[in-house]
C-alpha cells in the first residue's frame, strides 16, 4: 500500500511538474514575438490552387514582418470546411479568415460569428468603401445573405460553360454556332448518337445542383422568388428540365453518370460536349488528345443567359480585435491585382475585381488559355447561387433527389413541384 | 528435476506469503493497468455513444445555441420516411452481399487451398492479401475508372466482343455489387488468412484418423473442420457485417455520394449524410442508435457462440 501511494504521488509530481513546463513554454512564446499570428483556411489540395496558396502566403509572410499567416487546407471542399469550422467554433478556437462558398452563404450568417468586410474597413480603414469600391456591384451581390447583408469579399468565381471536341463536331458536320441554345445541342447530340454511336452531351452532376440550376435560369425559370420561397417548378423550370431527361432516357443522347465518370468520358473523346465549370478548363487542356475549346453556356431559344455563380468568398472569422486587424490587412493584400492573378492562374477561377479582370496582365493571360474566356463574357450575366434563407443544406440535398429521380425517368413536373413544397415547408 | 522443482515451489510459497498481507495492492493492480485504456475507451466511445443517445431525442444542427426536445420524433422517423427505409433495406442487401462475398467465398477459397492444393500455399496467401495494404480510396477510384460503362479499360475490351458494361451507378441495385465488389476487392484477403489460419488449428491427429477410415473429404470438412472452426468462423462473420458496412462508407462517398437517389446508401452513410451534410444531428443519432442497437445484437450472438463455446470447452 505505501509503495502505491508512493507511487501515485511521485506521477502526481511528475504530472504537475510537467504542466507548468507546458504553462511556461506556452508564456515565454507569446511574450517573446510581437507577431500576430493568424490562420487562413482554404479548400485548395495541391493540385487544385494548393501551390499558388502557399506562394501567397509565403510571399505576404516575407512582405509583413508583424504578421505570420499559416494556411490549412481543408479536405472535401467547402462542406469539408465547413464541418471543420463547427468543431473549431465548438472548441472556441476558430481560425482568423475563410473561405465560405457560395452555397453556404446563409448557413455562415446563421450560425456563425464574423466581421463583415463593411465593419473592418470602417474600423480599420477609417473608410467605408476602401476595398468594395473595386468590386462591381453586381459581384458584391454574391456575397450577400439572404436579409441582403454583406457576409464576405468574394474571391473566387466560375460560371457554367460548353466544352466542345471540336475534331468530333466537324467530323459529324455540327456547327458550333448551333450550340448557342439547348435545343440546338439536343439535336447536335441526336446528330452525334446516330452517325456515331457516341454520347452528344454530358451536363456535370456534383454533389449540387448548379448546373442544373443554370439550365432553368437561362429559359427564365427562377429558383427562388423574391419572397425567399423555391419557384422552380414553374412551367419554365420544367421545360429545361424535361428536355435534359428527354435527352438522357429518350435521346439517350446524353451520359447521366458521377462527376468524375462524365469528366473522364469527355476527355476520352466519347462524349463530344460537356457542360460544366470553366474551373475543368487546365484538367481538359492537359488530358484531351483532340481539338477542344469552349463556348459560352447555351440559353433555351429566345431566352437571356443567366448562369449562377460558382466559387466562394473570403470571411473573416477571428474574434480578437489585433488578429482581425491582422486579417484584414491580409484579406485587402490577396485582393491586389497581382495577387488575385497568381491566385487565378493557380485555381482557373475568375478575378473578382474590376480592375483584375481588366489589367492587362490578366488579358495576356486569357489570350493564352482562350478555354477561359467565355466564362468572363458571362460574368455579366451571372446571379448569386441561390441559397435559400432557412434549412439552405437541406434544399440543396432535396435538388439534388429530384434531378436524380428525374434522370431515372419520374414525371418531370410532378417531382419538382414536390421538390419545390417540400423545400417552402420549411422555409 | 524433482528437487528443482520443489525449489521454485518453495521459492514461490515465500513469494506470496508476503503478497498476501500487500492484498490491497494485489487487488488495485490490475484496476491500475487497466486504467489507460478503460480511460480511452470511456472518453472516445462511452461519452460519445452517451451523448449521440441524448442527442436523438432534440432537434439541432450542431452549433445553434438551443437544441429544441422533439421526443421519439427522430426514432419515428427513422421508421416511417421512406428514405429511411428505403436505406434500411439497402444495408441489409449490402449485408447479404457481403456475407456472400467476404464470408462465403473466402471460407469456401480457404478450404480448398487447406485441403485440396498441396503446393503454392504461400503465394496464395501473399496474392489474396495484397490488395488489403491499399487504401480503399484508392480502390474505389480504380474501379470507378476500370468499370466506367463508357470510356473504362473493361468497356472498351468488352466493346471488341460487342458487348456494353451496364450504366451501373445509374441503378441503385448495381451499385450496390459494385461498390460490395471493390470492399470485396479489399477485405477478401485479410479474411482468408484468418479463416485458413483457423482451418489450420483443426487437429491434425483427428483428419489422420478419418483419412484411415476413409471418410470422404466432403464429410470430414462438413461434420468435423467446420464445426471445429466454428469460433473462428463467427469472428470472421461478423468482423464481415459490421467491418463490410463501414468499409464500403469509403467506395459510396468517393462514386455515388449514396445515389441514386438513395439507391446506394447503407444506414452508416446516411447516418453521415444527416449529420455532416445537412447538420440534422437528432436524425443522423437516431439513426446511429438503431445501428448501434443492430451491431449490439450481432456481438450478443457472437459472445453467445464464440466466447461461450469456449467456456463449453473448458
Amino acid at each position: 500500500m505505501m509503495n502505491f501511494r508512493h507511487g501515485l504521488k511521485r506521477l502526481l509530481g511528475l504530472l504537475s511538474v510537467v504542466g507548468v513546463a507546458i504553462l511556461f513554454a506556452g508564456c515565454s512564446n507569446s511574450a517573446a514575438h510581437k507577431t500576430v499570428h493568424i490562420t487562413y483556411w482554404h479548400v485548395n489540395a495541391e493540385t487544385q490552387g494548393g501551390a499558388s496558396v502557399n506562394k501567397l502566403v509565403k510571399e505576404f509572410n516575407q512582405t509583413h514582418k508583424n504578421i505570420k499567416v499559416t494556411a490549412k487546407y481543408n479536405p472535401n471542399m467547402y462542406q469539408g470546411l465547413m464541418q471543420n469550422l463547427q468543431s473549431a467554433q465548438a472548441s472556441g478556437k476558430v481560425p482568423d479568415i475563410v473561405q465560405v462558398g457560395w452555397a453556404f452563404t446563409n448557413y455562415f450568417s446563421d450560425n456563425f460569428k464574423y466581421m463583415t468586410p463593411t465593419t473592418a474597413a470602417q474600423k480599420f480603414d477609417k473608410s467605408k468603401s476602401t476595398v468594395t469600391n473595386n468590386f462591381s456591384t453586381q459581384s458584391l451581390s454574391f456575397a450577400k445573405n439572404a436579409k441582403g447583408k454583406l457576409v464576405g469579399l468574394p474571391y473566387s468565381l466560375s460560371t457554367p460553360i460548353l466544352f466542345t471536341n471540336d475534331t468530333m463536331l466537324a467530323k459529324y458536320g455540327i456547327q458550333k454556332s448551333s450550340l448557342r441554345t439547348w435545343e440546338g445541342v439536343q439535336a447536335a447530340a441526336k446528330t452525334i448518337k446516330q452517325k456515331s454511336g457516341n454520347y452528344g452531351v454530358y451536363i456535370q452532376e456534383p454533389a449540387d445542383t448548379w448546373a442544373q440550376q443554370a439550365m432553368m435560369l437561362s429559359n427564365g425559370a427562377q429558383i427562388k422568388d423574391s419572397a425567399g420561397k423555391a419557384a422552380f417548378a414553374s412551367s419554365q423550370g420544367v421545360k429545361a428540365y424535361q428536355l435534359y431527361q428527354d435527352m438522357v432516357t429518350k435521346d439517350k443522347t446524353a451520359i447521366h453518370t458521377p462527376w468524375a465518370q462524365g469528366m473522364d468520358d469527355f476527355t476520352n473523346g466519347k462524349v463530344a460536349m460537356a457542360f460544366t465549370t470553366v474551373a475543368q478548363a487546365s484538367h481538359i487542356k492537359q488530358s484531351v488528345s483532340f481539338k477542344a475549346s469552349s463556348q459560352i453556356a447555351p440559353t433555351f431559344k429566345g431566352n437571356k443567359l443567366t448562369v449562377p455563380v460558382g466559387g466562394s468568398m473570403l470571411a473573416l472569422t477571428s474574434q480578437d480585435s489585433t488578429k482581425q486587424k491582422a486579417a484584414w490587412t491580409f484579406e485587402k493584400w490577396l485582393y491586389k491585382n497581382d495577387s488575385l492573378l497568381t491566385w487565378d492562374k493557380g485555381t482557373g477561377y475568375l478575378p473578382p475585381t474590376k480592375t483584375a479582370l481588366d489589367s492587362p496582365q490578366f488579358k495576356k493571360y486569357l489570350a493564352a488559355n482562350p478555354m477561359i474566356k467565355p466564362a468572363t463574357d458571362e460574368l455579366a450575366n451571372a446571379v448569386p447561387w441561390t441559397s435559400f434563407p432557412k434549412n439552405g443544406l437541406d434544399a440543396e440535398q432535396d435538388m439534388i433527389d429530384a434531378r436524380d429521380k428525374i434522370l431515372t425517368g419520374a414525371n418531370v413536373a410532378q417531382t419538382l413541384k414536390a421538390a419545390q413544397e417540400k423545400i417552402n415547408a420549411q422555409q | 528435476m524433482l528437487n528443482n522443482n520443489s525449489q521454485i515451489e518453495e521459492e514461490i510459497n515465500s513469494r506470496s506469503g508476503p503478497r498476501e498481507s500487500r492484498k490491497p495492492r494485489g487487488r488495485l493492480l490490475p484496476f491500475l493497468y487497466l486504467l489507460p485504456s478503460a480511460l480511452l475507451l470511456f472518453v472516445f466511445m462511452i461519452v460519445p455513444i452517451g451523448y449521440t443517445f441524448y442527442l436523438s431525442f432534440f432537434n439541432w444542427n450542431l452549433i445553434a445555441p438551443t437544441k429544441e426536445f422533439v421526443g421519439l420524433q427522430n426514432y419515428i422517423n427513422v421508421f416511417t420516411d421512406p428514405t429511411n427505409q428505403k436505406v434500411i433495406l439497402n444495408t441489409l442487401v449490402y449485408i447479404i452481399l457481403l456475407v456472400a462475398l467476404n464470408f462465403i467465398l473466402p471460407y469456401f477459397i480457404s478450404l480448398i487451398v487447406n485441403f485440396f492444393i498441396g503446393k503454392m500455399k504461400g503465394p496464395y496467401k501473399i496474392l489474396f492479401f495484397i490488395p488489403s495494404l491499399f487504401s480503399l480510396v484508392v480502390g474505389a477510384m480504380l474501379f470507378s475508372w476500370i468499370l466506367n460503362p463508357v470510356s473504362g479499360p473493361l468497356a472498351l475490351f468488352l466493346r471488341d466482343f460487342g458487348l456494353k458494361v451496364p450504366q451501373w451507378t445509374n441503378s441503385g441495385a448495381m451499385a450496390i455489387v459494385v461498390i460490395c465488389l471493390i470492399t470485396n476487392w479489399k477485405v477478401f484477403g485479410y479474411n482468408f488468412i484468418l479463416l485458413l489460419t483457423g482451418l489450420g488449428a483443426v487437429p491434425k491427429n483427428i483428419l489422420d484418423a478419418a483419412a484411415l477410415d476413409g471418410i470422404p473429404k466432403w464429410r470430414v470438412i462438413w461434420n468435423i473442420v467446420l464445426p471445429l472452426n466454428k469460433g473462428v468462423a463467427i469472428y470472421v462473420l461478423i468482423l464481415t457485417i459490421v467491418e463490410g458496412l463501414q468499409y464500403v462508407f469509403t467506395p459510396i462517398n468517393v462514386i455515388t455520394q449514396g445515389g441514386p437517389y438513395y439507391g446506394s446508401s447503407n444506414l452508416l452513410y446516411h447516418t453521415y449524410l444527416n449529420a455532416f451534410v445537412l447538420y440534422k444531428t437528432g436524425n443522423a443519432s437516431a439513426l446511429a442508435t438503431v445501428t448501434f442497437v443492430i451491431f449490439l445484437i450481432l456481438l450478443f450472438v457472437e459472445i453467445k457462440f464464440v466466447e461461450g463455446r469456449k467456456q463449453n470447452a473448458d
